[in-house]
């Protein structure tokens, strides 16, 4: 398909989408350490998967990223082009949908990678008993992969529904900073574990906290629900607007 | 036979009516002038026969055909609009091979239309490196990348230097003497008495007059005192 070998041509030829991806593997090798250095007891059990859980991190950078996808083209005009190529414009969004998709799975991949790989050095470096096989190690890795993935494809649709950049990742902030965190305190945990951020705990913390949250399929459906409800309005709205 | 066909277009935007009631045609063979002063529905109507802008009433055909149905619509019609841009920090080479990897010609034609513009020598810099003139140089390489047989460009001569405009006149007569349809939106009255054989002329959304450029006088000057004419606001 032509959209999507244009998408790949279009990521590969500029820097600052990988830039914000390379600080997804970054803030989690930051964070871990964090933990580690303010004093965590690594012989607890429950501190390697607490350690693993902060892969969820750097999907506030896929959904940043995913963002970029559409608003980036608004920002800089050449969304024209991309739809004098193409249009058919709900092809153009389902091939960023795809390409987008595949990059934060990718970039989760190694933010797995990079929280498996410095916890396991962090709990050598210190003397403790890293349990490779223990269940939750492998579901909170799957579970990052599936998080920066689902908010990349969110951040797709979003930055077509809003096409300002700074409109679009001010409100994404200020939806994880402020307005969950609130909304859920409003609405009480048996709806608050439905809401995006709750859901993506879901999936990468699933071996901590399991009382009041959705079990870990649960939030990642509950994310690709999300994901397509936006994808879908973000079709609807994209084709019938102008583009002046 | 690729020409330009406006019928009855009429696009409001909100309480404003940017275009109304708009016909005219753009034939193959020639370069039709797209005059009207700021404000006069010039960028609408472009856009809206680019498949861009959803028309309140009416149609635009390129060949018969809307934009939207054509197959391979980049290899068809080129088109250089003043508000499409570039990445700032994609180089200019990859500008184009990102367009060439949306329609799907091969990579050397990246290279030709560098060439043909001018910009070979700058290929690899990025945009944001590049002056006003040089950013027109590449919006008019992407615009024939796909050796289209129409081509549709909004103030083509925008920050060309005097050597660049006279380039640019010759070009467009050259595309025009392959048979290709070629429609040129400017304010440069002048340039357009050089290089037109019709022009277009509307004012307030509508149309003031559509035909050969010799029906008005055919200079630069006579064109200038019928494009006042045409579009002074009625007493």
């Amino acid at each position: 398909m032509p959209q999507i070998r244009t998408e790949f041509r279009k990521l590969a030829t500029i820097r600052s989408p990988w830039l914000l991806l390379a600080a997804g593997p970054v803030i989690v090798v930051a964070g871990i350490t964090g933990l580690v250095l303010s004093g965590t007891n690594v012989h607890d059990p429950a501190a390697q998967n607490r350690a693993m859980a902060h892969v969820g991190l750097a999907a506030v950078f896929t959904l940043i990223f995913g963002i970029l996808a559409v608003a980036g083209e608004y920002r800089h005009s050449t969304i024209t082009d991309t739809f004098l190529s193409f249009p058919g414009r709900g092809r153009v969004i389902a091939a960023k949908l795809a390409v987008y998709g595949l990059a934060g799975a990718a970039a989760g991949l190694v933010s797995s990678a990079a929280a498996l790989a410095v916890t396991a050095s962090w709990w050598a470096a210190k003397d403790a008993v890293f349990h490779l096989s223990a269940a939750g190690t492998w579901q909170t890795f799957a579970g990052g992969v599936a998080a920066n993935c689902a908010f990349a494809l969110i951040g797709v649709g979003l930055g077509a529904l809003i096409r300002n950049i700074a409109g679009a990742v001010a409100l994404a902030l200020a939806w994880i900073a402020l307005i969950e965190g609130i909304a859920g305190q409003l609405i009480g945990p048996g709806l608050a574990r439905w809401l995006p951020f709750y859901a993506s705990e879901a999936l990468d913390r699933a071996a901590i906290i399991t009382t009041r949250l959705l079990p870990q399929w649960g939030g990642g459906l509950v994310l690709l629900g999300y994901a397509a409800v936006f994808a879908a309005a973000a079709v609807l709205v994209t084709l019938r607007r102008d583009v002046t | 036979m690729a020409e330009i066909e406006v019928r009855g277009l009429t696009k409001t935007f909100g309480a404003v009516t940017a275009v109304r009631d708009m016909s005219f045609t753009a034939p193959a063979g020639q370069v039709t002038g797209f005059l009207g002063p700021n404000g006069s529905g010039k960028t609408t109507t472009l856009r809206a026969t680019l498949g861009l802008i959803r028309p309140t009433a009416g149609e635009t055909l390129i060949g018969g055909v809307p934009y939207r149905h054509l197959a391979q619509p980049r290899r068809r019609v080129g088109a250089l609009l003043e508000a499409s841009g570039f990445h700032p920090g994609r180089r200019a080479r990859n500008h184009l091979a990102v367009l060439a990897a949306s329609c799907g010609v091969p990579g050397r034609r990246v290279d030709e239309v560098l060439d043909l513009v001018n910009l070979a020598s700058a290929a690899d810099r990025r945009v944001r490196e590049f002056s006003l003139g040089m950013r027109q140089r590449l919006g008019l390489a992407a615009a024939l990348l796909g050796d289209p047989q129409v081509l549709l460009l909004d103030e083509p001569a925008n920050g060309l230097d005097p050597a660049g405009i006279t380039w640019l006149r010759g070009l467009l007569r050259g595309l025009a003497g392959e048979g290709r349809t070629v429609v040129v939106a400017s304010h440069v009255l002048g340039e357009v008495a050089q290089t037109a054989d019709r022009v277009v002329i509307v004012n307030a959304g509508e149309l003031r007059f559509s035909g050969p450029l010799h029906e008005l006088g055919g200079s630069g000057r006579a064109l200038e005192s019928a494009f006042l004419r045409l579009t002074a606001v009625p007493s």
